[in-house]
């Protein structure tokens, strides 16, 4: 299995583009998706998410990518799309009727069009945040990262914490993937189980030979680290050096631009 | 090398919480540009000795420590981890967790940036160290995406740009294939000829180490068993077994003939001798044997003395004696089969694991499968076992597609041990591990216990039944996974690389439990290794893969016997092949694989007449007990 977010070395107008202004496009994202919601915002958000895959394109990251992440938010979306279509309390035209339960202003027994659409709409709300942060860090070396936290005045362990952290997601999706091999040999397929076995008795045997392994992996981590001057209480030195083009500022003006537009639009 | 003390350990004792005495009143001194090796079986305690060098104990596993220690000029008891890491740099022997950075580049500057070292003298420093392991031009990789031997030869690199005096390297090879080895070995021998580092490596692979060393220190339990020149630790062959040491092959070989060649003018002269020429030359050949000068023999050099031996008649040639290899059944029914496998991993990078393989494995078989790292090994026998679904091509079990057998059913038919045991083991006793799989397939309660006791037997694990399987050591580990695995009775035993990471005596361990089940259960056997020698002693058959392709298929004598086939996929026969056949034009016989083959059929003169009664009473079977021969 490989991990989604893994960074891949390329040449790309995003790749080159300064990690500060990348970061201001993540920023700028969880700023655009914490406005108060509403079910008219789907507009706003397509467009933010039609931005977000156009980067997505220019970096040339590839479509399976988004399709894993589209993947692990099915369960999340499906049960977003159901809880709205019988909870939301703006909810008058009835889509699927299973009965009549009336709590507050809800029919519990109805499923609304309002409220799949109102649930459509968060779906979109969390595709267009959860897509940004990827972009950064399938596109940003760890070292440009830790440069640019470093610029942030971001404290240097913090930094580190959050790299090391991407560093592990990859070692988990392996040793993920290796457990799951291994625990099939003795006739245990987690794949084949529906969700509420698994949820049962699957996790078990992978997650305690997964948990073990991955303390032991953490503890030649730091082994690996400490033994590197990880830790020496003196400035680390910058090895990239950033430098911000014109192609920079243009990228943010645009990224600012669209921004604004988004604003406007949601709360003309 | 000069006289700077580097290294000084007097009586060092080291106990870990918990009352584990792992070290145990050690001597050591090591001069400047000095290479020490330091050999022992797994738990010897080599890895302890590794991290007090280098800091690790006490800062990140804990333990009293009696005696002296002193590295660079400081004791790494007393400093904090960042200064000892810059007069001593440590090289762990799993790469993976060594590499953490997403560019090479920034692996070799994250050590001395930490330290605040100027950028300048920071790239200046990675430049040598790249040119040094030889990855000029692979800054920018992402260093997992790099093969096994350029890993490591990586995580070299990154230490090496801490500058450090002392260089510790804990068993840098173990996890590699044969050319990832031989990549390594060849970075740290520059090293060496620079001679301004002291390096002290621990390792299993005595043969690599030959002309590296200049001090050896043998370990077991924590002790020290042997210590001197490398001549006079190998001349002790019978102490370095005893401490679960493999003495390099071409020394025993040499030692064995010249001890008969002794033993013969010690028959023709006995003590005290009258004939001065004759005690002299006995003299000489058994001092010869005790304290060799030179140890880093090569296989014409053997192969020379050999044949002088031959040409003077203190040695004859016996190819009769050879025993007849086992037969591989050619009705014998077909079990597993590949048809036209190609499978490909999407990546990045995209690779093709299996180009249009087609295998057949018969009834009975044991099967050796060699080849380099990404030939392709593990994908085969995943396929075999349905982990993989290939992507053209498919795996028939006795004729029937794999696909339509559920994962159950293929457990019980084909079972496969994995490298890593750890992988799989999560309850909390053994026995409880083993029952796991049994209640997978379905087996009845009443038997469960049953097939728990008979697989553990099997395993020698019976005392440890009830214990947490993490508590016990790696090499019983993989022996409770074999049991897992052939508690579920299949008809086909795979087995991964179980040489990887174990020592000299437990490498045969496994190898033995496979022998077993061949032979005890009428099983097949396919065994994937990169360990020649012992692949040569169990398996009639073998494959070599070569990029994703069967390279060589058939009896493992012939296949060994194809030397320049063999060089594309990076595996050298072994030793007592390569020694077969430099002196086949005295008759040799090609097909010899093993030492004990190449003793039988090299025999000294005042030997022939045993070697004669042994012709007669020579049965195919040979009995191994941990490697050696009973």
């Amino acid at each position: 299995m490989q991990p989604v977010f893994r960074y891949t070395h390329l040449d790309t107008p995003i790749h080159r583009l300064h990690p500060l202004v990348k970061l201001a496009y993540v920023l700028l994202t969880l700023v655009l998706v914490m406005y108060p919601i509403k079910a008219g915002d789907m507009p706003v958000l397509l467009i933010w998410l039609g931005f977000s895959a156009v980067l997505w394109a220019v970096a040339r990251i590839e479509l399976r990518r988004f399709t894993t992440l589209l993947k692990i938010l099915t369960g999340t979306f499906i049960f977003l799309i159901l809880i709205q279509g019988f909870t939301y309390r703006g909810g008058h035209t009835p889509l699927i009727v299973l009965g009549h339960l009336k709590l507050w202003e809800a029919d519990l027994g109805v499923i609304t069009k309002e409220g799949v659409w109102f649930g459509l709409v968060l779906c979109v709300r969390i595709l267009v945040a959860t897509s940004s942060l990827p972009l950064f860090v399938m596109t940003t070396p760890t070292s440009a990262i830790m440069t640019a936290m470093g610029k942030l005045r971001v404290p240097q362990t913090a930094t580190f914490m959050f790299v090391s952290a991407l560093s592990f997601t990859t070692l988990i999706f392996e040793m993920w993937g290796s457990i799951v091999e291994a625990q099939k040999l003795r006739a245990f397929d987690i794949d084949s189980m529906n969700v509420v076995k698994r949820a049962v008795r699957a996790y078990v045997p992978i997650i305690t030979p997964l948990i073990l392994l991955l303390f032991r992996k953490a503890n030649d981590f730091q082994i690996a680290m400490e033994t590197k001057g990880f830790g020496a209480p003196v400035e680390p030195t910058e090895i990239e050096t950033l430098t911000a083009r014109l192609a920079d500022y243009l990228w943010l003006v645009f990224i600012v631009s669209v921004f604004v537009l988004c604003t406007v639009l949601k709360f003309a | 090398m000069t006289n700077d003390v580097m290294i000084s350990l007097q009586d060092v004792t080291f106990t870990y919480e918990g009352d584990v005495v792992a070290l145990r009143n050690l001597n050591l001194t090591a001069h400047k540009g000095e290479f020490v090796v330091v050999l022992g079986a797994n738990g010897a305690g080599k890895s302890t000795l590794c991290y007090l060098l280098s800091g690790i104990v006490p800062h990140i596993y804990g333990g009293r420590r009696l005696g002296v220690v002193s590295v660079a000029s400081l004791d790494p008891w007393d400093e904090p981890l960042y200064v000892t890491s810059q007069r001593c740099g440590v090289l762990m022997q799993d790469p993976e967790v060594q590499l953490f950075m997403p560019t090479l580049k920034a692996e070799l500057a994250f050590g001395p940036a930490n330290l605040g070292v100027a950028r300048d003298e920071i790239l200046k420093r990675s430049q040598d160290a790249l040119a040094l392991v030889r990855l000029e031009g692979l800054e920018e990789h992402n260093p997992r995406d790099l093969s096994g031997g350029q890993k490591q030869r990586a995580a070299l690199a990154a230490v090496l740009t801490m500058n450090p005096q002392v260089l510790v390297l804990d068993e840098p090879t173990s996890q590699l294939d044969p050319l990832g080895r031989w990549e390594v070995v060849e970075a740290i021998e520059r090293l060496k000829q620079k001679g301004d580092l002291t390096i002290v490596m621990t390792t299993h692979e005595t043969e690599e180490i030959l002309r590296l060393a200049d001090q050896v220190l043998v370990l077991e339990r924590g002790e020290t068993v042997l210590q001197g020149a490398p001549a006079e630790v190998f001349a002790q062959a019978e102490r370095l077994e005893g401490a679960g040491v493999k003495t390099p092959a071409l020394i025993l070989v040499q030692s064995r003939l010249l001890e008969r060649e002794a033993d013969r003018l010690g028959e023709a002269c006995p003590e005290p001798c009258p004939e001065p020429p004759l005690r002299a030359q006995r003299g000489r050949l058994r001092e010869r044997g005790k304290r060799r000068e030179r140890v880093n023999l090569t296989i014409s050099e053997v192969a020379d003395q050999s044949r002088e031996a031959v040409e003077a008649g203190r040695l004859a040639v016996h190819p009769d004696t050879l025993p007849q290899p086992r037969p591989i059944a050619p009705d014998a029914p077909v079990v597993l089969e590949a048809h036209n496998l190609t499978v490909e991993y999407p990546g990045p990078p995209r690779v093709v694991a299996l180009r249009g393989v087609n295998v057949q494995i018969r009834q009975g078989e044991f099967v050796g499968i060699v080849g380099q790292n990404g030939s392709g090994k593990s994908t085969l026998v995943k396929c075999f076992v349905g982990l993989l679904r290939p992507q053209k091509g498919e795996v028939l079990f006795r004729g029937e597609s794999i696909r339509k057998l559920s994962i159950g059913e293929i457990a019980r038919r084909v079972g496969l041990v994995l490298q890593n045991p750890d992988y799989q083991l999560f309850t909390a006793s053994c026995r409880d591990e083993i029952r796991f799989g049994l209640r997978n397939v379905g087996v009845p309660p009443e038997e469960i216990e049953q097939q728990v006791e008979e697989a553990l037997r099997l395993v020698e694990l019976s005392e440890e039944a009830e214990l947490f399987p993490f508590r016990l050591s790696f090499g019983d580990r993989r022996k409770l996974a074999v049991a897992a695995t052939m508690a579920l009775d299949p008809e086909v035993l795979i087995m991964d690389e179980p040489t990887t990471a174990q020592d000299h005596r437990g490498r045969y361990q496994l190898a033995e439990l496979a022998r077993r089940f061949h032979q005890e259960k009428q099983g097949t056997v396919l065994m994937i290794t990169h360990d020649v020698d012992l692949i040569a002693r169990y398996a009639q058959r073998l494959i070599v893969l070569c990029e994703g392709q069967v390279l060589l298929d058939g009896p493992t004598a012939e296949v060994f016997t194809q030397v320049e086939e063999l060089r594309k996929s990076f595996v050298v026969p072994p030793v007592a092949a390569q020694l077969a056949a430099e002196l086949a034009p005295l008759g040799v016989p090609p097909q010899v694989m093993t030492m004990e083959e190449l003793y039988q059929v090299l025999v000294p003169q005042h030997d022939e007449e045993a070697a004669q009664t042994s012709e007669v009473s020579q049965t195919s079977e040979v009995c191994y007990d941990e490697g050696e021969v009973v």
